[in-house]
């Protein structure tokens, strides 16, 4: 019986290993080793920014009506604004901004960042594939502002100067997330510390009278 | 300190719990499932919110849904169209009847940002981006109006047609800023009103020019 107990727990031990590795399916391990889990969200992130700048530069070659490019490229800029805003932001790096107006009409401005990792979170290369678009992409607006303005093709400046704000915003938008995440953070660990100490406070000195007491119950 | 005994918290009592944080103080309800839900819904959600401020421009009631979930899409659309419409389809050329395209963009644009600071600057509470998209939402029925007048320039472009136009243009124009005055003039001082509503006035008599001195070539 003893051999019978002593062998059984191994077995007991090694199953419960084979089982407690089994985290979830394969699917979902497959998706923890993948550098990049959205795929498609990564794509239309760049998509957009990147052919409206095309557009704008390549316009020439593509049809001679300025209407048409400025239609296309006008069009471009805001599903990028759209996209970028909200979907690929809380896909690939988990953050969301938004304007809220309450009851007094009063608007407010809310930049919301995720704080529980799943599965399914982001990875560095989506993070870092997010951020370069983010910011590359306003710049290059600019220069094409300056470049518009100092040869004189003033039709286009409504549209450059309405990528430039559209793009801004978004970068604007999720810097403020970003900073204002890690300033949350800060905020709760310090919430977390201060409450501590009234604790430990009461439970002082609740602690001393009792301790009083039995001194003078011993006495 | 023996009177503080009676405060202490004994030790039979656990004393715990957990602190959590909200993550905003003004976060709606479903905050942890707006950063997780499907793209579709997204979509979905965004277009039911552009439909229902179309309609609500339509039969303007005094309601705060265009107050409260602005959303500069409807006036891009309606800006995109209407420029369109003005441009005539020819390309950049010098010679036809309508303003370029690139000038209606700008003009209600600026125009619209003009308005809002003017109305911020008398001291009205709405936000800038609400004016915006209001004054941009109420030009759905001048757009209406030009597609009616494009229509009619397809018949002919007499004395008769003129009329028609004349008439359609002055209604639309009269919705347009009734509209829009309805929305905006709440948030308004009650003796400014008229300082308000005066360059929402020109702002949509401009665009309404524009519309019935189009001809096409």
């Amino acid at each position: 019986p003893s051999l019978l107990t002593g062998s059984l727990p191994q077995a007991l031990v090694d199953d419960t290993e084979d089982v407690s590795l089994d985290f979830g399916s394969e699917e979902e391990l497959a998706l923890r080793k993948a550098r990049i889990r959205h795929p498609l969200a990564t794509f239309f992130h760049l998509f957009f920014r990147v052919s409206a700048i095309i557009t704008y530069l390549f316009c020439d070659w593509f049809s001679n009506s300025f209407v048409a490019c400025f239609v296309t490229i006008l069009l471009l800029l805001s599903f990028d604004f759209w996209s970028v805003k909200n979907v690929t932001g809380r896909l690939l790096v988990g953050l969301r901004w938004w304007n809220q107006i309450d009851e007094d009409g009063k608007s407010h401005w809310v930049f919301e960042a995720k704080r529980v990792p799943t599965v399914a979170a982001s990875t560095e290369a989506e993070a870092r594939i997010f951020w370069l678009g983010l910011i590359i992409c306003p710049v290059i607006w600019t220069v094409f502002f300056f470049s518009t303005l100092f040869s004189l093709k003033l039709k286009w400046l409504a549209l450059v100067i309405a990528g430039i704000s559209l793009q801004t915003a978004n970068l604007y938008g999720y810097i403020h997330c970003k900073l204002g995440g890690q300033k949350s953070i800060s905020r709760l660990t310090s919430r977390l510390f201060v409450t501590d100490i009234p604790k430990r406070q009461t439970r002082r000195i609740s602690e001393d009278p009792i301790e009083e007491h039995g001194k003078t119950s011993t006495r | 300190f023996a009177g503080l005994a009676d405060v202490s918290i004994s030790e039979e009592i656990p004393v715990e719990g957990q602190i959590t944080v909200p993550v905003g103080s003004h976060s709606p309800d479903e905050d942890g499932s707006t950063l997780d839900e499907p793209v579709r819904e997204t979509i979905m959600r965004d277009l039911k919110a552009v439909g229902k401020k179309f309609v609500h421009v339509l039969y303007p009631r005094k309601s705060s849904t265009l107050l409260r979930d602005w959303d500069l899409w409807g006036p891009l659309v309606l800006c995109v169209s209407l420029a369109l419409m003005l441009q005539g389809g020819s390309a950049d050329s010098k010679d036809d009847g309508g303003p370029q395209f690139a000038e209606v963009f700008v003009i209600i644009w600026f125009g619209a940002v003009v308005i809002t600071l003017n109305s911020k600057l008398l001291g009205g509470t709405i936000s800038f981006f609400q004016s915006l998209c209001v004054l941009g939402y109420c030009v759905l029925p001048l757009t209406v109006g030009m597609l009616v007048c494009r229509l009619v320039l397809l018949a002919g472009s007499g004395t008769i047609s003129f009329i028609i136009r004349l008439l359609v243009v002055l209604a639309m124009f009269a919705w347009s800023t009734l509209a829009s005055t309805a929305f905006l003039a709440d948030s308004q001082p009650p003796n400014r009103k008229a300082l308000v509503v005066y360059p929402i006035f020109l702002f949509y008599f401009v665009i309404s020019w524009m519309i019935l001195t189009f001809t096409p070539q």
